[in-house]
């Protein structure tokens, strides 16, 4: 038996209410969600997946070398062809050599990574690192954009540990149109026939928790939720009742979260000590996933759900880029790809360098020492991921470089700091230039505290680069 | 070792110039120079030219210094580009210096050019900031207002600088630009105005900026041998300091001032043997209003921490104890990058010949200029003596 031993969930900071849709449009098309969550023009699936992945590692307090399967899920990955888990893995300091899959396509893709991971640990693996994160998107004016809202979710999966995974079954039956978006197209739509679209959902639900070898009688039960309407419109097929949907319901707050939607549902009743869980997704196509967890003791979780700025319609399509006209053209300066990945385990993992002449810390560590001057080898010094502001600005309109040109239109003004990251030993620290991120720029003070996280510094040439920005600690 | 002399210096208008070309530009400021010679000079008595250019928008990035000095008829004078960022020209009348002082050349052309207004926004947005650390400053989203800018929340955490006196920078450059008809924006400005500004990178406003510029500016060097020959009132070059450090900021030990400019200024001030009260006026690299205030710790104007103080006293305005940029400065006289050294020792060579119009400094004697690359990964230094002052 497999079971999870920590957990971890996350939304951005942005909420829009449904108000703010209705000011806009007349109507709000998404029934049932009050409001939802917006990704910043800084994230994605991938930093999200980030975001719910070391929160998941560090509640399990597992070392992230100990991975030895990742599972990626997301209906929206970053790139429709290139695979986001080798950027995930070496994000998060995994093992070159863990199992890396990817799960997209479908709203059901989160379930699907979760249980390929339960096939990894029968196999012959040991700890398996499920990650979800999602953010649809669909035409403005459309119920799928009405209601598309962003989240992820991780767990770390071993064979034994408080959450057991009790049982699991799966149901499939051909239900085309529901909700699909073509090769080239950006916008998921769907045809709307009504009826139809809610036998879909309840017939695969239904037909994956009949396949259960036990009839569940859950405290709280995750279920997809492409709305705030239809996963409780299928409590009659999951087996539940609506109070069993109620208690792990994620959507009337944050939106639909696509391939995380069950996921985030299932992390938010663990984390609130939830003990017998029914978790069932659905993906157009279709398809359903169901998955018994029953927890015979609290399961370590760090969830960071909350989020209270709140966005006009405007800079909702600000936000999301629906109305800003991407990077200018232009030439001038300009690293390449080969440049930024051999910077990655900077950008990345924050990997420093300690003079071998002098012991002073570098970063990143090439060329003479900034300290003694000495032109050495420099031995590996990791960094605490913490650190203090030493100097800072508010970068506003024309003041950003052409590369922060689209983000600064989707985002507004941003800090640009210089930090001091203390090493992970603690005793010294090391300067470099930073973003800062999650907060208005005006929050950022010399002397303050700050911490690292992974976002989206900037694309060009249709690569996007990430790395590491701050926000306040 | 020969002495070396400024015999002659001139300068296009500074600004935007649509109907002319970098060429063209370069053409005015090299004819004004060789008019400003007093006892005149043939152009093929120059033995070696060196052109400052960073090469803004990329219209002749490779062979740029001979592609101006053929220009001017100059064909077959050994030629050399020298690339500082912001400070290519002060680098190359630097390096005429050296040519005159090695005794390879006895007269030798410096000077430099840059187009910066002929592009599109989103084109001028890829160049500006293009001297600024690349791989990571440049990518924690800033150009030079923002690096400017952090070394300003510092000084102002650290010694209660602020921004009205970051403001008065403006008012008092913009003072002295309107005085001078090559100024791009030689208008005066009110204090309110300079601290009513939209912001660019906080604190820094648009009035804490210096503009996007194209101009040209040479200056005429030549060894003691010669000098006779050109001028009955020598001006001597009698302090040269330069320096280098980290391009990024973040990589430097401080932000409160810059240390190339320290040690550049400590190799001048010894070379010429003299100090900060020696000095009758001085151009300083004011890019942006803080630069202006650094430059006063860095150059030994005042105590560190005091400059705010420094410029609130009026000491430095054109009636004050050390006038700072007479020309306008970067501010307000323009800011053509790879012609900006080269411009500065127009202003002085202006200044010393009693050429300054309205804003001249009476009778002076002795004079600096102070070029900055970047946000101080280069500076370099001179101080120019009126040897019939000097000496009276």
């Amino acid at each position: 038996m497999s079971a999870i031993t920590g957990v971890g969930a996350y939304a951005p900071r942005f909420r829009i209410s449904s108000e703010a849709f209705e000011e806009a449009w007349g109507q709000f098309h998404a029934a049932g969600i009050t409001q939802k969550a917006v990704p910043s023009a800084d994230e994605d699936a991938l930093t999200m997946g980030y975001e719910a992945a070391t929160r998941a590692l560090e509640a399990a307090e597992t070392d992230p070398t100990e991975i030895d399967w990742l599972g990626f899920a997301s209906s929206r990955p970053p790139e429709a062809e290139e695979d986001p888990t080798a950027r995930l893995g070496a994000m998060l300091a995994l093992s070159e050599s863990a199992t890396r899959q990817v799960f997209t396509g479908s709203t059901r893709a989160g379930t699907r990574a979760l249980w390929a991971g339960l096939d990894a640990l029968e196999a012959e693996l040991t700890t398996a690192l499920v990650v979800a994160a999602d953010a649809p998107k669909g035409d403005p004016d459309d119920g799928i954009d009405h209601a598309a809202g962003a989240g992820s979710a991780a767990f770390v999966v071993e064979r034994d540990g408080p959450a057991e995974i009790t049982d699991r079954a799966e149901y499939s039956a051909p239900y085309p149109g529901t909700r699909f978006r073509n090769t080239g197209e950006d916008e998921t739509r769907g045809l709307g026939v009504t009826q139809y679209d809610r036998q879909a959902f309840s017939e695969t639900i239904g037909g994956a928790v009949s396949g259960l070898e036990v009839e569940p009688n859950p405290e709280a039960a995750a279920i997809q939720a492409p709305d705030g309407k239809l996963p409780y419109r299928a409590a009659g097929a999951a087996g539940v009742d609506s109070d069993d949907i109620q208690a792990a319901a994620m959507v009337h707050d944050l939106g639909d979260l696509g391939a995380a939607s069950v996921s985030v549902s299932l992390a938010s009743a663990l984390a609130d000590g939830y003990e017998s869980i029914l978790a069932v997704s659905h993906g157009s196509g279709a398809g359903a996933d169901a998955l018994v967890v029953e927890a015979d003791s609290e399961v370590p979780a760090e969830t960071a759900l909350e989020g209270d700025e709140t966005l006009s319609y405007a800079e909702y399509l600000r936000q999301r880029g629906i109305v800003t006209t991407g990077p200018p053209s232009g030439g001038g300066a300009y690293v390449s790809v080969p440049s930024w990945k051999r910077s990655l385990p900077q950008r990345y993992r924050l990997e420093a360098g300690r003079c071998s002449e002098c012991g002073a810390l570098s970063f990143p560590s090439e060329g003479a020492c900034g300290d003694c001057g000495s032109l050495v080898e420099y031995e590996p010094a990791a960094l605490s991921g913490e650190g203090t502001v030493e100097a800072v600005t508010t970068i506003s309109q024309g003041g950003a470089p052409p590369e922060f040109a689209d983000q600064q239109a989707r985002s507004g003004d941003y800090a640009a700091a210089i930090v001091a990251l203390e090493s992970a030993r603690g005793d010294d620290a090391v300067s470099i230039a930073a973003i800062g991120t999650d907060v208005a720029p005006e929050e950022f003070a010399v002397g303050d505290r700050v911490e690292t996280t992974i976002r989206r510094i900037y694309t060009q040439e249709g690569v996007t680069r990430y790395g590491f920005k701050i926000r306040p600690r | 070792m020969s002495d070396a002399y400024l015999i002659g210096a001139g300068q296009s208008s500074y600004g935007a110039f649509p109907s002319e070309s970098y060429r063209s530009l370069f053409r005015t400021a090299f004819e004004v120079a060789v008019e400003s010679v007093p006892n005149g000079i043939d152009a093929d008595e120059i033995d070696e030219a060196v052109i400052g250019n960073l090469g803004v928008g990329g219209r002749q990035l490779g062979l740029s210094g001979p592609a101006v000095t053929e220009h001017v008829g100059l064909d077959g004078v050994p030629t050399t580009r020298v690339e500082n960022a912001c400070a290519a020209s002060g680098f190359a009348v630097r390096q005429a210096v050296q040519a005159v002082k090695s005794g390879m050349a006895d007269v030798v052309l410096a000077g430099g050019f840059e187009i910066m207004s002929d592009m599109s926004s989103d084109a001028t947005k890829y160049w500006l900031g293009v001297s600024g650390e690349t791989e990571w400053e440049r990518l924690s989203g800033t150009t030079f207002s923002g690096v400017y800018a952090q070394m300003a929340s510092v000084h102002m955490e650290r010694y209660g600088t602020t921004r009205e006196q970051l403001s008065r920078v403006a008012v008092k450059n913009h003072a002295n630009g309107a005085k001078n008809p090559h100024a791009q924006l030689g208008f005066e400005c009110s204090l309110e105005d300079a601290q009513s500004a939209p912001v660019v990178a906080d604190p820094l406003n648009l009035y804490h900026c210096c503009p996007t510029s194209d101009g040209a500016a040479c200056a005429l060097i030549v060894s003691e041998d010669v000098v006779d020959d050109y001028t009955d009132d020598p001006i001597r070059v009698a302090g040269v300091g330069a320096g280098s450090d980290n391009v990024g900021l973040f990589q430097r030990d401080t932000y409160t001032g810059v240390p190339a400019s320290q040690r550049a200024a400590e190799s001048a001030y010894e070379m010429a043997d003299v100090s900060p009260n020696d000095l009758d006026f001085a151009e300083v690299h004011d890019c942006f209003a803080i630069a202006e205030l650094l430059a006063y710790e860095d150059l030994g104007f005042c105590e560190k921490g005091e400059a705010g103080q420094l410029i609130e006293s009026g000491a430095t305005e054109l009636d004050g104890d050390l006038p700072v940029n007479t020309s306008g400065g970067l501010k307000s006289k323009g800011h053509p990058i790879g012609a900006t050294g080269a411009g500065q020792v127009v202003e002085a060579y202006k200044q010393l010949t009693g050429n300054a119009g309205e804003r001249q400094v009476e009778n002076p004697a002795r004079g600096l200029t102070h070029n900055v690359g970047g946000s101080g990964g280069a500076s370099v230094i001179h101080v120019f003596e009126k040897e019939s002052e000097v000496n009276a």
